[in-house]
């Protein structure tokens, strides 16, 4: 967001020092929501969730949105890392910071390979090979009775210090920002702009003496290693390993998600990306308030479709599903930017410019890929 | 692991298995053949069009459809349900297909992840759900006779499977007779390899987009509809389930762009699945054959068994 801070037409523009303080202002009262969740049970648990799919959304960002390839399997690093991270605390006994550890190594060595098939497979072909990936992965490793205690589901404990969930989602919010700090630096870096211009066009970037083959597989791994650690954070945050969580229809479904958190997102914006992340993330609790309001519940169970929402748990979570593919949709045809796009003059004006809701430097066919990387 | 040897368990079984479960993936691969020769994309709602079709046909025969109960005749309940399932991949063409026409190929197939995720969603509003396992299929009542299944009775083959097997064979021939004899398959295939030139020439693009994705929603409602017979349970996204992986596979173990091809790689996948389960017992090792298999082909073939033209 600070990468084209120098726009020559509003160079003589300064921030003030009622202006700072505005700011400083809108990220105390940011904190103060980030932190508000943690004094609840039940509903910090749900925002741990929220948490976990922003780090999702971050992690597939890297590869659909930076490199432009789909992934249609990202559940499957998810549940690697899930997996890994449950079975050496319960089975080995090791603390969980390493075993966190562990299940980043193991990711970011199955995204490794991923990545290496992604030299000589790309576009659609990969796409379907990563919707294998997921598939195959968490039928077979993820249901191997040894790594679900027999198919009863791995229990495990948070340590004493981190007990209360309200504990956990501070731990799974300090990784988010730690998380979205490197994402940044990732692309106002070198390798942001040597993915960028892999993205673009692969040829002309190795004639710019670009490593096409390093780069490609450094995106895979980190991809990989932010999944793991997002697995990592989902294991603890139900004390419980169960491999139907990421077997299909459930792992396929939240592979779409992801894919869905992404692109309405805004593929390539960091912002855009964990906001859809959070939204996906709490998206039933919000409907379950909605629908179980005292002014909307009376009359809402005689609406046709709708109505069907409180006959079954199974038909309210698919209500949710129903709105990402139509958001997905809208967003596809009538807004490619994405929720990044117009979080844009907010997240401008924090990080210190002027408040302008056309921003000179971003408007313009720019958009048009929709996906185009921009810090 | 590895499985004791048994002949007739092991190759006679799943030869007939794998061939009648593969007509499935062959019929769903057709379908996406023929989209991938006029868009270039891949359609993951593909399977989604034979689910509508299926739910739609059994619940118009048996049960509510939208609160009423209908009890259609079977043939009527399978035309209502073929007629729906078409008529979603018109919508899907209208609707999402036509406004991303000029953008990114990796948009417009997003943009059928969405339409998938959008389809099961509304499937599981709009039809019951939960009485479903208990039910009788569809194809039960014309073609569960027990006088069909003597032939078969060895390999505990039902007639609707047999069915399957033939509606393939039929659609695929009748697919390559079409790109072949017809002027609309020739239009297809024009707009497909050169669409400034083909518009030149009078050809409507649009009119060749809504006819493409019309074919490939009647083969997508077809698959629905002659695999229900043999569905554990038929509840919404049953055929995303059961058959997109694997249709995808299919078509492109043949070479996406051929409808022979489409054929081959659908038996393909379902004697890779039969056989491994056959042989080897741990847990979704037919995935994993099924992805290797695919990978391996990628690597060695890049343009598929019988791919040709791209």
């Amino acid at each position: 967001m600070t990468a084209v801070a120098a726009a020559p037409a509003v160079s003589h523009w300064r921030l003030s020092g009622a202006g700072l303080a505005a700011r400083g202002l809108a990220y105390l009262g940011l904190a103060v929501v980030l932190f508000l969740p943690s004094f609840a049970t039940d509903f910090s648990k749900t925002c741990s969730l929220a948490v976990i799919y922003a780090l999702m959304g971050l992690s597939l960002n890297i590869v659909v949105g930076y490199t432009g390839q789909l992934s249609l399997g990202h559940q499957g690093f998810l549940g690697l890392g899930a997996l890994v991270t449950a079975n050496i605390v319960a089975q080995a006994q090791l603390p969980i910071w390493l075993a966190m550890a562990c299940a980043v190594l193991a990711t970011t060595g199955v995204a490794l390979v991923l990545g290496l098939v992604a030299l000589r497979i790309t576009g659609l072909y990969l796409s379907l090979i990563t919707l294998v990936f997921g598939s195959a992965i968490s039928s077979s490793l993820f249901a191997l009775a040894r790594f679900t205690d027999n198919n009863s589901g791995v229990k495990i404990q948070r340590p004493h210090y981190l007990a209360t969930n309200g504990d956990w989602y501070l731990v799974c919010v300090a990784v988010l920002l730690v998380v979205f700090y490197f994402d940044y630096r990732l692309t106002v870096s070198k390798v942001g702009r040597a993915l960028l211009a892999l993205k673009e066009n692969e040829q002309v970037a190795e004639a710019f003496g670009i490593g096409v083959t390093s780069y490609k597989l450094l995106a895979f791994a980190l991809s990989g290693a932010i999944a793991g650690l997002a697995g990592g954070l989902y294991a603890f945050r139900g004390e419980l390993y169960s491999e139907k969580d990421f077997q299909d229809p459930n792992g396929f479904t939240l592979a779409l998600l992801f894919v869905v958190m992404c692109v309405v997102g805004g593929l390539g914006n960091r912002l855009g990306v964990v906001v859809a992340g959070l939204f996906f993330g709490l998206i039933n609790e919000l409907l379950d308030d909605l629908f179980y309001a005292h002014w909307v519940h009376p009359w809402m169970q005689h609406v046709p479709v709708l109505g069907s929402y409180y006959s079954s748990d199974v038909k309210a979570s698919y209500l949710a599903s129903l709105i990402g593919a139509l958001l997905l949709l809208q967003t596809l045809i009538f807004n490619r930017g994405g929720l990044g796009a117009q979080l844009r003059p907010i997240s401008r004006w924090m990080t210190g410019h002027r408040f302008e809701l056309h921003d000179a430097t971003h408007s313009g066919p720019a958009v048009a890929e929709g996906s185009s990387v921009r810090a | 692991m590895i499985l004791a040897f048994d002949p007739q368990q092991q190759l006679g079984q799943p030869l007939v298995l794998g061939v009648i479960e593969g007509s499935v993936y062959g019929l769903i691969a057709l379908g996406l053949v023929l989209l991938y020769k006029s868009n270039r994309i891949f359609n993951f709602a593909q399977a989604e069009f034979g689910t509508i079709a299926a739910l739609t046909a059994y619940f118009g025969y048996n049960g509510k459809l939208f609160g009423i109960p209908w009890h259609m005749p079977w043939i009527a309940a399978v035309i209502v349900g073929i007629v729906l399932g078409t008529l979603s991949a018109v919508l899907t063409e209208r609707l999402v297909i036509r406004p991303l026409f000029h953008q990114p190929k990796v948009i417009m197939v997003v943009g059928t992840v969405g339409v998938l995720l959008a389809s099961i969603a509304v499937e599981y509003l709009v039809f019951p759900t939960g009485e479903v396992a208990s039910l009788p299929s569809v194809t039960d009542v014309g073609l569960q006779d027990p006088a069909f299944r003597v032939g078969f009775a060895a390999y505990n083959v039902s007639w609707e499977q047999v069915l399957t097997l033939l509606v393939l064979v039929a659609m695929a021939l009748a697919a390559v007779a079409f790109f072949r004899y017809s002027r609309q398959g020739t239009a297809i295939l024009g707009v497909s390899q050169e669409p400034t030139a083909a518009a030149t020439v009078g050809i409507s693009i649009s009119r060749v987009s809504l006819l493409t994705w019309t074919l490939a929603g009647f083969l997508g409602s077809v698959a629905g509809i002659v695999s229900i017979g043999g569905a554990p349970l038929l509840v919404p996204g049953i055929m995303t389930g059961t058959a997109l992986v694997g249709g995808i596979t299919a078509a492109v173990l043949g070479g996406v762009t051929s409808m022979p091809g489409a054929f081959v790689g659908g038996l393909l996948v379902g004697l890779v699945h039969q056989y491994t389960q056959a042989f080897l017992s741990f847990p979704g090792a037919q995935n994993v054959a099924v992805g290797l298999v695919l990978l391996l082909v990628l690597l060695v073939f890049p343009r598929g068994l019988l791919g040709s033209e791209t």
